[in-house]
């Protein structure tokens, strides 16, 4: 299991906006998505996660409306914005082309130098 | 995109900032009680899911504490926040505050008012056209450090010079003037056509004078400076074109005002009135214009176009050398003649430059000190809120925001300083530039420089800066905070030791300032002291300038006589007596000296200078008049008139030093100076008739005084009256001024005073000098005893368990005070260590430089070491005595 501290700095964000590209969500849905979506490999320490919803915010990738949730709680609701969608398909990139280059990197044989 | 979301939360944020902060918690709550409803969902009861769902949120305060500054307008708002609770930690110590801001706003005041007289006298540019270009040249022996020019030494200079586009000259002559208002002597210099276009000034009214105003066949023209005409005249404008009457030595002339000059800065004399050379019959004169010798003329330059400083100096060395070459008769090797040329500005400000980096310096060390001052209270202050500053860093206060509290907090006190310092720094100019005024005619009427503010306010910033990062926050280990019971307050080492070397410094600046106003404060006692040579308290000295305008020489003396004869019969009138200079005041006439050389003694040595003595010219009865004895012989009388004997009186040191063992009287005395030619003073032989005491009328302390002195009956000048008056002198004048104009109406009779106000006038720039340095000291003093009172109090006050237990151990209470009394006077002694050892350092520096400065004895430094050390028991007294009256059994109590 990886703890956010593991992290790579900005997979936080990332992270982030791809669990809130499936849906808008409140705080605690974006942990549990996050959770689901890595099949409970990440883990995101509670506290850390607001921070990063409001820098979000503040940079304009994220909308936040207050709503009510499933147990009828009002709840602050987060949505991606367009810049947020996207600022998330060019992180997928980034991040795509550098797992396939560590995957290159990592899997070389000595014979094929 | 970005930008419009980030204004439209801030806009959220600034209008709505409540509101935002309880959403967070809003929001917070709802993560909390959400997580907790899935984890009742797992078959936990209520309260275990709700205090599992918190603990796995984590530190909810440091959390919304981030969130905060993730919003938009942090920086603003907290900015404003931190300032919010500055103000009001501020307010809940009053006592603290008023002494912060009390000795910043010395501190800033101080620097501010003596930064603008520093600027306005020193570095402001002079009203000059191209200032930077203008040049004073100026001639010298040893021991005589302005001997000034003669026409034909200027027409060589004039002749040989490139990189000195012109020269200009101006001579000071002393003219009594007929047709402005009453008669009145009036200081003038006499220029040629050039002078004002080398000066580079411009008319207020009227014009200048130009070449076309030059040589002996112009008519006589004359221009006003500007601060006689404003004040004198009351800036009238009709006095353009108004002819007056000239009256010097050789004649009396007439002149046009033909306008108002620039206010400037007039150098090297103040003068009323700048003529043209017809004015002057001397100065058209063949002694004058021939005599090589005859030097009475300051030279001006312009810096030509593309010539620096530099060039202009060793150019004009050439030039010169070259003049010594061709006249080996007038220039003589042995006399080491010199030129110099500087500009106009430092020239200038000569005099005042010293005395003002001086006091620049004393204002720094003020503002040191103040700094300190502050930083101790400050700090202080922080460690006792040690446990608050512990408590909101375990709260999850960052260092930086706790640093940036500190840094609001000391921003609005030194704010608050700055304001004060501002207010009291007005007055100080005003005050100061009076005292400038001593030292240079430019600080007259300065007023508070508006950068000056800006000097405040970075002068603010700093001390905020500096107290803002002085005190020690609480370590990283806020568990530590916690384990100080919150009454009492554990000082640590290290704020302890910052505490003192504030203190140190504090003593240390004081006792500097304090030295140098002990020696200044000697030299004024010294010269208060000391008794004048003569009698002062009931002479009177009246300025009765010659006026020559028609009258014959022997007419002009019949005149003087009658006055004299006149005036003794007046009830209340001791003695009158008349001479050309009153002493101390009239410096250009006292400063005259010929050599001479006695009639029938063998040179000491061929290669031996003359002697030289002060000439002074007086009448019959000056001796008695000024109440000093004839030693041997008698004093002049009836008998030495024009045409009779040629007879002198000599000083003592004059018939010491050249009649050893010897009786001077009817020996015989020739003046041999060269320049006698040119004054109308013959080089007969004079027979010596009397010997009297050594009247040193220039030097406030009386030194040895060669003079000899001439029956004004014989040869030279008059102009000078001095009346002995048996009660009140002052209550003579009216009588004085009314006889004297019965006998002519335009006779100017003016400045009179007696010789006490005199002396105690030209003492006025010590006198102020002791008590501006004086009043720096006692403040820097007054400041350091609060600085030192301030660290032992807080010393005390954090070791108040210690006491107690001392206390109930049975020690006695006297031991406990004098332990804090030594703590004090160590603080003392090791501050007036560090000051001696600058003290040391700083007079060997400047020794290095200048011989000129005096430094003050061992006197003044041990005087100033016993005053710190008696402030400092005094200081430490207080915090003692509360040491000494701990009660054990509640000291103890309190932990």
């Amino acid at each position: 299991m990886t703890t956010q501290a593991d992290l790579l700095p900005g997979t936080l964000d990332l992270l982030i906006l791809k669990a809130v590209s499936l849906g808008s969500l409140h705080g605690y849905g974006i942990l549990l998505r996050i959770g689901q979506i890595s099949r409970g490999e990440l883990l995101i320490e509670q506290g850390a996660l607001y921070p990063a919803l409001f820098r979000l915010v503040r940079q304009g990738y994220l909308k936040a409306r207050w709503g009510i949730s499933d147990n009828n709680r009002r709840a602050k609701y987060y949505e991606l914005s367009a810049s947020g969608r996207k600022r998330l398909r060019e992180e997928e990139d980034g991040w795509n082309r550098l797992v396939i280059a560590m995957r290159f990197a990592l899997g070389a044989e000595a014979e094929e130098t | 995109m970005k930008l419009l979301a980030y204004v439209r939360s801030l806009c959220a944020r600034l209008t709505d900032r409540e509101r935002t902060d309880s959403d967070i918690d809003e929001e917070f709550r709802a993560h909390i009680e959400t997580h907790a409803d899935d984890l009742e969902r797992l078959g936990l009861s209520r309260a275990e899911a709700e205090r599992r769902a918190r603990i796995a949120f984590g530190g909810y305060e440091r959390a919304k504490e981030e969130c905060r500054e993730e919003r938009a307008g942090f920086q603003l708002e907290s900015a404003w926040k931190d300032m919010r609770l500055g103000l009001r930690m501020l307010h809940k110590n009053p006592g603290f505050t008023a002494v912060a801001v009390a000795t910043l706003a010395l501190g800033i005041g101080a620097n501010a008012a003596i930064f603008s007289v520093v600027r306005g006298v020193l570095l402001r540019p002079l009203a000059n056209r191209d200032e930077d270009r203008l040049l004073y040249l100026r001639q010298s022996i040893p021991g005589d450090d302005d001997l000034t020019f003669s026409v034909p030494e200027i027409q060589d200079l004039r002749k040989g010079l490139s990189t000195v586009k012109e020269l200009g000259t101006l001579s000071q002559v002393d003219f009594t003037a007929v047709g402005l208002g009453q008669p009145r002597e009036i200081s003038a210099g006499v220029v040629d056509g050039n002078y004002f276009e080398v000066m580079g000034l411009k008319p207020v009214i009227g014009r200048l004078l130009n070449p076309s105003d030059d040589g002996p066949n112009a008519s006589g023209a004359a221009v006003l400076t500007y601060r006689f005409w404003t004040t004198t005249l009351h800036s009238d404008p009709d006095v353009i074109g108004k002819t007056i009457r000239l009256g010097s030595f050789d004649g009396t002339r007439s002149a046009v005002i033909v306008g108002v000059v620039e206010p400037s800065v007039p150098y090297p004399v103040e003068t009323q009135l700048i003529a043209n050379i017809v004015t002057s019959p001397h100065h058209l004169s063949a002694t004058m214009v021939q005599g090589r010798e005859h030097r009475m003329t300051e030279v001006f330059g312009r810096l030509g176009p593309g010539a620096d400083l530099e060039s202009a100096r060793a150019e004009l060395r050439v030039v010169y050398g070259a003049m010594l070459a061709a006249h080996p008769e007038v220039y003589k090797p042995t006399d080491h003649f010199q030129i110099e040329v500087t500009r106009m500005h430092d020239q200038i400000n000569a005099r005042a430059r010293t005395i003002l980096w001086v006091l620049f310096a004393a204002s720094g060390l003020l503002f040191v000190i103040a700094c300190s001052n502050v930083a101790n209270l400050f700090l202080a202050r922080t460690v006792r809120r040690e446990p608050e500053l512990a408590l909101r860093s375990a709260l999850g206060a960052s260092s930086g925001i706790l640093r940036r509290g500190l840094l609001a907090e000391a921003l609005v006190l030194c704010g608050t300083g700055l304001l004060a310092g501002v207010l009291i720094a007005a007055p100080m100019v005003n005050v100061l530039s009076r005292y400038a005024s001593r030292f240079s005619v430019r600080a007259v009427g300065l007023t508070l420089d508006s950068s000056m503010l800006w000097i405040g306010v970075v002068l603010a910033f700093i001390a905020a800066v500096f107290l803002a990062f002085v005190p020690r926050l609480p370590s990283a280990d806020a568990s530590r905070g916690f384990g100080i019971s919150s009454s009492s307050v554990r000082i640590t080492g290290g704020s302890r030791r910052r505490l003192r070397i504030f203190a140190v410094t504090q003593i240390t600046a004081s006792f500097l300032l304090l030295v140098g106003a002990g020696a200044l404060l000697r030299t004024l006692l010294m010269l208060e002291k000391t008794q004048p040579p003569f009698e002062t308290a009931h002479v009177l000295a009246v300025n009765l300038p010659v006026m020559t305008d028609g009258r014959s020489p022997e007419q002009v003396r019949e005149f003087y006589r009658e006055v004299q004869r006149r005036l003794s019969t007046l009830p209340g009138v001791e003695h009158v007596a008349s001479g050309f200079s009153v002493p101390w005041r009239d410096a250009r006439a006292l400063n005259i000296n010929f050599s001479f050389a006695i009639e029938g003694a063998p040179r000491e040595g061929s290669q031996q200078e003359d002697p030289r003595a002060r000439f002074r010219s007086v009448s019959t009865g000056f001796f008695q008049t000024l109440g000093v004895p004839i030693l041997e012989g008698r004093d002049f009388d009836d008998r030495d008139r024009d045409g009779a004997e040629r007879v002198v009186i000599i000083s003592q040191s004059v018939a010491k030093r050249l009649f050893p063992g010897q009786d001077p009287v009817n020996r015989q005395l020739r003046w041999t100076d060269p320049v006698m030619r040119f004054i109308g003073i013959s080089f007969e032989p004079r027979r010596i008739i009397a010997v009297v005491p050594d009247l040193d009328d220039q030097e406030l302390i009386p030194m040895p005084a060669m003079t000899v002195y001439q029956p004004f009956e014989q040869e030279a000048w008059n102009g000078r009256l001095f009346v002995r008056a048996k009660n009140d002198p002052y209550a003579l004048v009216p009588t004085i001024t009314r006889e004297i104009h019965d006998m002519a109406a335009d006779q100017p009779v003016e400045r009179a005073s007696t010789l006490d106000d005199i002396r105690a006038e030209v003492m006025t720039p010590d006198r102020l000098n002791a008590v501006v340095f004086g009043g720096f000291a006692s403040l820097a003093l007054l400041i350091s005893v609060v600085g030192v009172a301030g660290v032992l109090a807080f010393s005390v006050s954090g070791r108040t368990r210690e006491f107690g237990i001392r206390l109930a151990l049975g020690a006695r209470p006297g031991h406990v005070l004098a332990n804090v009394l030594s703590e004090g006077l160590v603080i003392a002694i090791i501050g007036v260590g560090v000051g001696l050892v600058v003290w040391f350092a700083f007079a060997r520096g400047i020794a290095k430089y200048t011989a000129e400065v005096q430094l003050p004895g061992v006197l003044p430094l041990a005087i100033s070491a016993m005053l710190i050390l008696a402030a400092a028991l005094i200081a430490s007294a207080v915090p003692a005595a509360r040491a000494a009256a701990v009660d054990a059994a509640q000291a103890l109590r309190s932990e």
